[in-house]
């Protein structure tokens, strides 16, 4: 009975970390301070850990998860609203198809595939705010955001290893 | 755990049916969003007022981290710099002269033409607690809202000229769509020659023109100012000069919202003077030359009768409609009670 206890509070833990990590993301990035003089946008810190926990535990990360955090970054962006939760959910579907494929690369070729799931959730809210506001948006800051967000993908991929081992669980391909 | 007894809930393209859900929702919402841009504002300005002690306390800090990391390519040419700081202010000096004589003239004609004045000013002055520059909108937030009787629609100036205008206000914050913003569209006159404008942001730093009168040409150089068309703006406030880019024509922009620190928020205090309401003279029945028609002899007793009891009744007088209407006496309206 305790061992199922005990199971049942790690196993929600473990359940809401990458929902959490989705979430510090969004407010991270979307604190209205930038030490650049708002030169460069920030990175796109919410989609990371969606796109990590996507690849190495879906069952952690279920669509509905990936849409709350695109509407929390909607929410929090100031942009139009439903942008980034169509655009995450988009790239949750590339990766949600394409996992074994995404889940072999390593090295070069994992930021390689985070820029792919990246590049789709920036071609989805380009083509949504296009609609939006029914004229082409400069594609230039999107760009640079895009950009940005790959170099802090190295850093940030790291990091959510590393929550993830210590404390999530295995990852998918150790069961 | 390690043992296996954890169990991935799904395989490979397993979660077609929640994502095609979330999916749908996800359109939906842009739809709805696009109906009603304001879905998300007032979440929007519960979270600015939430998280401004954070940024008031983060603003110091993160300026000096600004401050320098924008400044270390300035400290090789300072010398050259303060050279020319030293000749711009002397020329400044000069127009500020010319500029205060202007003023006292321009009030004396005023005074001289019996001219309405100018609509008064209320300002509101506010720290800037945050920046952001992102893909879809470039935006800063104000340490004002409404408790200071910030209102949105309201414009943001800095020393040098107009930066954008309030798009949300919250009770202690505010956020300012600025000029340069996606969704930025201003009617503005480009002097000399009153040439009516529109300035439209795209998020490029120098927003584009768009003139209003077919065959009118714009050159570099001139100035752009505020329109005041709509009475949401006040008229006159400087914005920048005209710069061409290509076939069309850009906005130079004198405010540097990168840069601005302390600004402030202008209330329109009186509304824009209304037209005046044509006098008995103005109609054309009395301008041929022509009396107006007299009224009807008996005024019908129904309409005496009409009167609610308790009150002083007074004989209902029926006007023809050319007939003047007597001057009611009521107060004037104070512009303040607005």
């Amino acid at each position: 009975m305790h061992d199922r206890i005990g199971f049942s509070i790690g196993s929600v833990f473990a359940a809401v970390i990458p929902l959490a990590c989705g979430i510090f993301g969004a407010l991270i990035a979307n604190m209205p301070i930038s030490i650049f003089g708002g030169h460069l946008p920030p990175p796109l810190l919410a989609l990371m850990p969606v796109y990590f926990w996507c690849l190495v535990r879906p069952d952690l990360m279920p669509p509905w998860v990936a849409f709350a955090i695109g509407i929390l970054e909607d929410l929090l962006s100031g942009g139009p609203p439903g942008v980034w939760a169509a655009a995450f959910v988009a790239s949750y579907a590339l990766v949600d198809r394409q996992r074994e494929s995404f889940a072999g690369l390593a090295g070069f070729g994992a930021i390689i595939g985070f820029a792919a799931a990246m590049f789709t959730a920036c071609a989805v809210a380009f083509l949504i705010a296009t609609f939006y506001y029914w004229r082409f948006p400069p594609i230039s800051m999107l760009i640079v955001q895009f950009a940005v967000t790959i170099l802090f993908y190295i850093p940030g991929a790291a990091l959510l290893n590393l929550i993830h081992r210590r404390l999530v669980g295995p990852l998918r391909s150790e069961f | 755990m390690a043992n296996g007894t954890w169990k991935i809930a799904r395989g490979k393209g397993s979660a077609q049916l929640p994502l095609a859900i979330v999916a749908v929702l996800a359109i939906a919402l842009v739809l709805v969003g696009k109906a009603q841009s304001s879905l998300f504002d007032h979440a929007r300005a519960y979270f600015s007022d939430w998280t401004s002690p954070l940024l008031e306390a983060a603003r110091g800090p993160v300026k000096a981290v600004s401050n320098w990391t924008g400044g270390v390519g300035n400290y090789f040419d300072v010398y050259q710099e303060n050279l020319r700081l030293k000749e711009d202010n002397a020329r400044l000096r000069q127009w500020q002269n010319a500029a205060l004589v202007l003023e006292q003239r321009l009030k004396r004609y005023q005074l001289l033409l019996n001219a309405v004045s100018d609509p008064s000013l209320g300002a509101v002055t506010a720290h800037v607690i945050g920046r952001a520059n992102r893909p879809f909108l470039n935006t800063m937030i104000l340490d004002a809202g409404k408790a200071q009787g910030v209102k949105p629609g309201e414009a943001v100036v800095d020393a040098r000229g107009m930066i954008g205008r309030i798009f949300l206000a919250g009770n202690h914050t505010s956020w300012v769509i600025l000029l340069t913003d996606l969704n930025s569209r201003i009617p503005v006159a480009v002097e000399p020659g009153n040439i009516q404008a529109i300035m439209s942001g795209d998020n490029t730093g120098a927003p584009t023109l768009e003139t209003l009168g077919q065959g009118v040409q714009l050159k570099e150089g001139d100035q752009i100012v505020t329109s005041g068309d709509g009475g949401l703006l006040p008229s006159g406030l400087q914005i920048g000069t005209v710069a061409a880019d290509g076939y069309i024509f850009r906005a130079v922009l004198l405010s540097d919202a990168g840069t601005s620190d302390d600004v402030r928020i202008l209330n329109l205090k009186s509304p824009p003077e209304q037209p005046p309401a044509p006098s008995p003279n103005d109609l054309p029945v009395s301008a041929a030359g022509l009396a107006p028609l007299a009224p009807p002899a008996a005024a019908p007793t129904a309409a005496n009768g009409a009167s609610t009891a308790g009150q002083t009744s007074s004989p209902v007088k029926l006007l023809h409609p050319l007939t003047p209407a007597p001057p009611q006496a009521t107060a004037p309206a104070d512009p303040d009670d607005r």
